[in-house]
């Protein structure tokens, strides 16, 4: 599914430069649960940004179900985000403004889903993620498992080929945060591709497959199963 | 979608109310200032352009040389409308139009006055005025048939029917009523109420066929496709065929789109006019707005850490710049359509003292589907200017810098806000200066000596039976010691009424053409109205019998004619002889803003229509007037007795002026509001984002005056900046503004120094008190929030 090669980002400041990631290649497989760990600043966030479309490398290759796309331009990028990739973050980042059901709604919004058809399928998901009776809530009056569980919702709305997750445990305490782990895996189950950055040994646990960064470079790969 | 944009917009009004009610109450009165200035501009632009046949209609004028400079006016000889009629094939009629009439209208017992106007048969054909009752074809077909418009049928008739009812005009003649009209909206030159044929003018002898009396205006309709360049090369010459006095004298068509806004000539050429006043206008609303609009872009960018991670959020889950900054604009529509909403209220209560400002009718009509297309497109037009750059300077944020709490905000030198911030300020410091200049031009022209004694001095016309009975009234006056001292005079102390260049005097040079003011006046002028007499002295009919063709000449007349000792010389005027009997000081007699011309006095023989009175001050004003009206009442019982003090009247000399100051000070007060409400709500941002670094100070033995002067510096720069610039723009403006008047102040610097004070002290005030606040609160708390 994700094939990466010899890929590289510097970042620059006036007098500072920052390699972020070296020359690096990763091969993910289509229904894979990868968690990516390091310690900080190994790069594994530029990592995810790049995979999730969110920035783009400087140079080398990233080939996306079959096609070549490093090259790709915002409008496209964000074209082939919003129908292919979720987002789990560590901060849950919802928008403060707008309800549960009308966060997870979000997605569909904007690739153009009826409304019937939108209210039925964000219903279906609230319900999968328990969180169904407190869908009028605002997210400030939950707590930050239910959050966590809104947001992974919201990833999942739009059926996405691959769930990118961003420490997604790292606000919750470890009740909550297994909690969300066991949705990810269900997930993952359901043959969606998910790729987690952690610090969390214990999270990383529920891969298959964990990669370790160090300075940009990959340094080893444990085979879980 | 939509319903999601207006949903996160409605949340975000209301969450926020402080920044809400900023940019609501600015954007609101930006709109309100905006549309009542367009309303002003919208009639000043549609004078006269609802006659049907306006691309067809003319008004004729004259250019001939006058004191040296080319001239243009538009009055003409009566004799005029039927010779373009007899000599040019291209005119369909002409109509000539006289002065308004002041006639005493009497049904039975009951006394009207009103305005009127006599004008050829084929006026309603020619302008549209919708008729209510009756036709134009039949309307002025009869020498004794009056036109009344609706308001004043009401007024004369009440509720009954009006057509076919008998008026007597002027207590002699019987007029029928033959038609009702509508009455003329507010944007038209024609405003009466009454209209009657000019056959009746020239049954009173009142018309004339001698080509030296411009005396009427006189309305073309050409014909269609007729071509108005060669008419006009035809006009040129009509003098020199008919016109023996003044066979150089060139006549011109000038067309109604034009008669309102272009018709200021100078050099014979088309120079500015109210078209200057009304370019003015525009800019002022466009800039009332854009200032409105800049709060909104400014107070929207400061919060934009609020919004990044939702813009983050949206774009990560699918959302693309497009549909961002449809967001964004959809927000600051609906913003827009409140602030609209509530502007159109502002209007709505507004309008009464800006109507008395203006000295108009304005109103906004609801009826009318334009008005509403204009609302409608005005709000969109507002909520996409104060929305644009909002809407791409947040849309462009990238979500893995927001989203990962990389964002930063910039401390570059120059940015988007403090630009704006400068303009808003340059703009108000622009009013703040013109208002003083103007001001001050005022003040010193009131000040200017006048020449006579205004004080305690009225006037009233000679109407009706005055005339006839005018001994027994003064003298009943005098006798009764209500006044001190009466004369008749051709027109009232504040009017200039007539001019002439035709005065001789021994040793004129042959091409003299200097423009004397003239004027008449009986007796005990000087003693009435307290000229300063500086040689001779005043008329007095009782000790020299021939003071009925004595005159007096101001001290420029008798510069003008060169005499070194003007006692006892002789001129002439109109065939008939006067001769000098005293020289006056100068008087004001037209403006104050322009130097006194050459001014002949002529005695009793001259023309009378004005009677000055002198009031004894030793009774009550109010004892005086009363008894004034008693008295003018017992020999003029037909009229109603209208009375005007001199110094009122001379007041209103200042009223173009008094307007423009007016208005200036409205603008410059609404620009600093509106100004000062964005600087309000920046300095609490500016507050809020620099919480911390308050507080490390505190820590570090900061004082709170210290702080406030820190958070205030920046401002009080972008004021100084501001200052700079407005500086010259305002001197540029004002200095050519008094270049309308000759007798002007001279712009001191004293002024600009005010101006800086007053927008520093202004714009202190307003940082302040955020300022402040920020400055006394505990710094552990606002340690502990970061």
């Amino acid at each position: 599914m994700i094939n990466i090669t010899n890929l590289e980002k510097v970042y620059r400041t006036d007098e500072v430069e920052t390699i972020a990631l070296n020359k690096l290649s990763i091969e993910i497989k289509k229904g894979e649960f990868v968690a990516v760990m390091g310690p900080s600043g190994c790069g594994k966030s530029t990592l995810l940004n790049i995979l999730g479309l969110l920035d783009d490398p400087d140079a080398g290759s990233f080939v996306f179900n079959g096609t070549e796309i490093a090259k790709y331009n915002e409008r496209q990028r964000a074209e082939l985000r919003k129908h292919n990739i979720g987002f789990v973050f560590q901060s849950f980042n919802l928008i403060d403004e707008l309800t549960v059901f009308e966060n997870v709604e979000l997605p569909l919004i904007y690739t153009g889903v009826k409304a019937s058809e939108r209210k039925q399928k964000v219903d279906e998901v609230l319900e999968k993620v328990q969180i169904m009776h407190r869908r009028n809530h605002y997210p400030q009056q939950l707590s930050g498992g239910q959050q966590q569980r809104v947001a992974v919702a919201r990833a999942v709305v739009n059926n996405p080929k691959l769930i990118l997750a961003d420490e997604p445990t790292g606000n919750l305490d470890s009740s909550n945060g297994n909690e969300v782990m066991e949705l990810l895996t269900n997930l993952n189950e359901q043959g969606t591709t998910i790729i987690m950055v952690t610090h969390s040994e214990h999270d990383a646990r529920y891969s298959h497959r964990i990669i370790r960064m160090l300075d940009g470079q990959t340094v080893t790969e444990n085979i879980l199963i | 979608m939509f319903k999601n944009y207006l949903k996160i917009a409605y949340r975000n009004l209301m969450r926020n109310k402080s920044f809400s009610l900023i940019n609501i109450s600015g954007l609101a009165v930006g709109m309100a200032s905006a549309i009542l200035i367009f309303l002003w501009i919208h009639n000043e632009i549609s004078y006269d352009q609802f006659h049907e046949k306006k691309d067809r209609i003319y008004e004729a004028w004259n250019r001939d040389v006058f004191s040296g400079k080319l001239q243009c006016w538009n009055t003409t000889p009566k004799v005029l409308a039927r010779t373009l009629e007899k000599d040019f094939p291209e005119v369909e009629s002409a109509v000539r139009v006289n002065w308004p009439s002041s006639f005493l209208l009497s049904i039975g017992e009951k006394n009207f006055a009103g305005r009127g106007n006599m004008v050829d048969s084929l006026f309603f054909d020619m302008f549209t005025i919708p008729f209510v009752k009756g036709n134009s074809q039949t309307a002025l077909k009869e020498t004794y048939s009056i036109v009344i418009t609706e308001t004043f049928a009401k007024t004369l008739f009440g509720n009954e029917e009006p057509m076919g009812k008998t008026i007597r005009i002027d207590n002699k003649d019987n007029f029928t009523v033959t038609a009702v009209v509508k009455d003329a909206p507010n944007n038209t030159r024609f405003r009466f109420d009454y209209i009657m044929p000019w056959s009746y003018l020239r049954k009173q002898g009142n018309d004339d066929e001698y080509w030296g009396n411009n005396s009427t205006r006189t309305y073309v309709l050409l014909k269609p496709n007729a071509s108005l360049a060669s008419i006009n090369e035809k006009m040129k010459t009509l003098r020199k065929t008919y016109d023996s006095d003044e066979p150089k004298g060139e006549m011109f068509l000038y067309p109604i789109s034009r008669w309102r806004l272009y018709s200021k000539f100078e050099n014979g050429k088309e120079s500015g006019g109210l078209i200057e006043f009304v370019r003015m206008f525009s800019i002022i609303a466009i800039f009332l707005l854009l200032i409105a609009c800049i709060n909104f872009m400014n107070l929207s960018t400061a919060r934009s850490e609020r919004r990044a991670k939702e813009v983050g959020i949206r774009k990560v889950v699918g959302a693309s710049k497009f549909s961002l900054i449809g967001q964004f604009l959809g927000e600051s529509i609906l913003i827009a359509f409140i602030s609209g909403v509530l502007a159109i209220i502002i209007v709505q209560l507004s309008l009464p003292a800006f109507n008395k400002l203006t000295d108009k009718i304005l109103f906004i009509d609801y009826s009318n589907a334009y008005s509403w297309l204009f609302f409608i497109g005005f709000i969109l037009f507002t909520g996409m200017i104060a929305g644009s750059y909002p809407a791409f300077y947040l849309s462009a944020f990238k979500p893995v810098k927001v989203l990962k709490g990389t964002f930063q905000k910039t401390r570059a030198l120059i940015t988007p806000r403090r630009v704006l911030v400068v303009l808003q300020f340059t703009f108000a410091i622009i009013l703040i200066i013109s208002t003083i200049i103007v001001k001050e031009q005022i003040h010193y022209a009131k000040n200017r000596e006048t020449g006579y004694d205004k004080n305690k001095l009225a006037y009233m016309f000679i109407v009706g039976d005055i005339e006839k009975n005018y001994e027994l009234i003064k003298n009943e006056l005098l006798s009764s010691g209500t006044a001190v001292s009466i004369t008749k005079t051709s027109a009232p102390m504040t009017q200039g009424w007539s001019d002439t260049w035709g005065i001789e005097w021994e040793g004129k040079a042959k091409d003299d053409k200097t423009d004397f003011d003239r004027f008449c006046a009986d007796d005990h002028l000087a003693t009435t109205v307290g000229l300063q007499m500086v040689a001779g002295r005043d008329f007095d009919l009782k000790k020299y019998n021939t003071d009925s063709s004595a005159v007096l000449l101001n001290e420029s007349a008798v510069k003008a004619m060169g005499f070194k000792d003007p006692l006892g010389k002789t001129i002439r005027d109109n065939g008939k002889e006067w001769h000098v009997v005293g020289v006056f000081k100068d008087f004001i007699l037209q403006s104050p803003f322009f130097p006194t011309k050459p001014m002949v006095i002529e005695g009793a023989k001259g023309w009378f229509n004005v009677m000055h009175i002198k009031y004894n001050d030793k009774n009550n004003m109010a004892a005086n007037v009363k008894s004034t009206e008693a008295i003018v009442k017992k020999y003029n019982p037909m009229y109603t007795f209208e009375h005007q003090f001199v110094d009122d009247e001379y007041n209103t000399k200042f009223k173009a002026e008094q307007r423009t100051g007016t208005l200036a000070t409205l603008f410059a007060g609404l620009t600093i509001f509106i100004s000062c409400l964005g600087l309000f709500g920046l300095a609490a941002y500016t507050a809020e984002s620099r919480i911390k670094e308050i507080g490390v100070r505190k820590v570090l033995g900061a004082s709170i005056t210290s702080i406030t002067s820190l958070l205030s510096k920046d401002f009080i720069k972008l004021v100084l900046i501001s200052f700079v610039i407005a500086s010259p723009i305002a001197w540029w403006l004002m200095y050519n503004w008094l270049q309308n008047y000759p007798y002007r102040i001279s712009i001191h610097w004293w002024i600009f120094l005010a101006a800086a004070l007053t927008s520093i002290a202004i714009a202190l005030i307003t940082v302040s008190y955020h300022a402040i606040r920020a400055a006394k609160a505990n710094p552990v708390k606002s340690l502990r929030t970061e």
